[in-house]
């Protein structure tokens, strides 16, 4: 059995009178390539930012390979170094170049020198093939190139695992298949990723397994092959027929 | 007609030299002030946060002449010291562009949204990096056309000065010239003039060096 490199035990997320989170646990493994679905306001995303630790959660724990990320005196800024993010609205740093974007992480948290830097950051470019882009900034690139360029900020750091926030529902339908296309290369060489995505064929395809996420609860979770020929909960099976009928 | 001030021109350097200083001393210093009370309105919790608008409101919500008199007249006498006039005028000076410089940057980071920062954050930075490696870069940029009208704006208070009396600025050397010649017209409009170009090129300075930083698909 594979380490575990994530984890969520029995985490809850409670806005004032919202429960985003409802004791969802989860794990995911070295080399698992885990789909997170469900309708929006289902808590995909809520649940991704507990497990970065961008937003705390109300109660229950957050691991990384078995450190507590949720104890009050773990060290949260060197744990997020380890854990990728790509989010939905992509979130480049509007001031730097495609090079800056990727290299500033480097610099600035892993405190490598310059021409090191950007070996790394070069070679996460290539990785999402924006090696000819790195000149650019973000206004003058696709948001499919936007997203690539995020995908490689996060993958340059070297993370143990790289959460993906919806990353291709803010891209206009031809420009989707490009991000889709690089997750997919990212799944064949065998990283470890939580992904929240629509993406049904994409999932079918890469995931190792489905979770189904309904207000703020795990509803059912198996693999792509379980979901898609003979999900238990009703409300997974329309959930998606719904997916597979629009998509 | 102009040809007498020739032999005032000495008046004029002067004038010159402590308008300069009584403009871009505070201006720099007001910076610091202003970013700093910016960061800790924004950042620094609600204490910091009321303190620093009790400080900005008095500021922007009483006349600069009226704050320079109180630096050099009546807080020195509460608290039975002296201090000298140019720097009594500098600090008032320093506080009011502060005040207001802190609103423009206050602004501006405010323009850099939350978004960037929890992005800086995804990466394992903290918050101060985060603040210094991508929230300033981009709000310093953003804030340059704001921050101009303020730059023009305290520029030309700097007669304020008059109100401690004594301090040799533009104004009151021109006013000098002009009670010993008896030609206010010529000496005023001259005096007007180097605000002008003063005021003018710098101006023209900031919009090019904004035109140069500025970020692509960010512009003001």
């Amino acid at each position: 059995m594979a380490d575990v490199v994530m984890e969520a035990r029995n985490v809850w997320m409670e806005y004032k009178d919202v429960k985003a989170l409802r004791d969802v646990s989860l794990k995911v493994s070295e080399g698992e390539i885990k789909v997170l679905f469900g309708p929006s306001g289902s808590g995909k995303s809520t649940l991704l930012r507990c497990l970065a630790m961008l937003t705390k959660p109300t109660k229950g724990k957050v691991f990384l390979r078995g450190e507590e990320l949720t104890s009050p005196n773990a060290d949260i800024d060197k744990a997020r170094a380890k854990i990728g993010f790509v989010f939905q609205n992509i979130l480049l740093f509007h001031h730097l170049r495609a090079l800056g974007n990727v290299t500033l992480g480097l610099r600035h948290v892993l405190g490598l020198p310059k021409e090191e830097a950007k070996e790394r950051a070069m070679k996460a470019l290539r990785e999402v093939r924006m090696e000819r882009w790195v000149d650019h900034y973000p206004a003058e690139l696709s948001g499919g190139q936007q997203q690539r360029v995020g995908i490689a900020r996060a993958l340059a750091m070297e993370p143990d695992i790289i959460l993906f926030d919806e990353p291709t529902s803010s891209l206009d339908p031809e420009l989707k298949g490009e991000v889709i296309d690089t997750m997919k290369e990212l799944a064949e060489k065998g990283r470890t990723m939580l992904i929240a995505t629509h993406e049904m064929h994409f999932a079918r395809e890469a995931a190792d397994e489905m979770i189904f996420l309904d207000e703020g609860r795990i509803i059912e979770q198996g693999t792509p092959e379980h979901f898609f020929t003979n999900p238990s909960t009703d409300r997974a099976a329309r959930f998606l027929a719904r997916l597979i009928r629009e998509g | 007609m102009y040809e007498f001030l020739g032999e005032y021109l000495f008046f004029f350097y002067l004038g010159i030299k402590y308008s300069l200083i009584l403009a871009l001393v505070p201006i720099a210093l007001g910076f610091v002030v202003g970013l700093l009370a910016a960061l800790g309105d924004i950042y620094g919790g609600k204490i910091a946060s009321i303190l620093i608008n009790i400080y900005v409101e008095f500021f922007r919500g009483s006349p600069l002449v009226v704050q320079a008199i109180l630096f050099y007249f009546t807080i020195p006498e509460l608290l039975n010291i002296r201090i000298d006039r140019l720097v009594a005028v500098l600090i008032a000076f320093t506080l009011n562009t502060g005040a207001y410089q802190k609103g423009y940057l206050k602004g501006a980071i405010e323009a850099v949204y939350e978004d960037q920062m929890m992005a800086a954050r995804s990466l394992g930075m903290s918050k101060l990096k985060a603040i210094r490696h991508v929230v300033l870069p981009q709000a310093l940029r953003i804030v340059i056309p704001g921050w101009t009208n303020e730059y023009a704006s305290m520029s030309m208070s700097t007669p304020a000065a008059i109100a401690v009396g004594g301090v040799p600025e533009l104004t009151t050397m021109a006013h000098s010239v002009a009670s010993q010649t008896f030609r206010s017209f010529e000496t005023y409009t001259f005096a007007a003039l180097i605000y002008f170009i003063w005021i003018y090129l710098s101006v023209k300075v900031l919009e090019i060096i904004y035109e140069r930083v500025k970020i692509p698909g960010f512009e003001a």
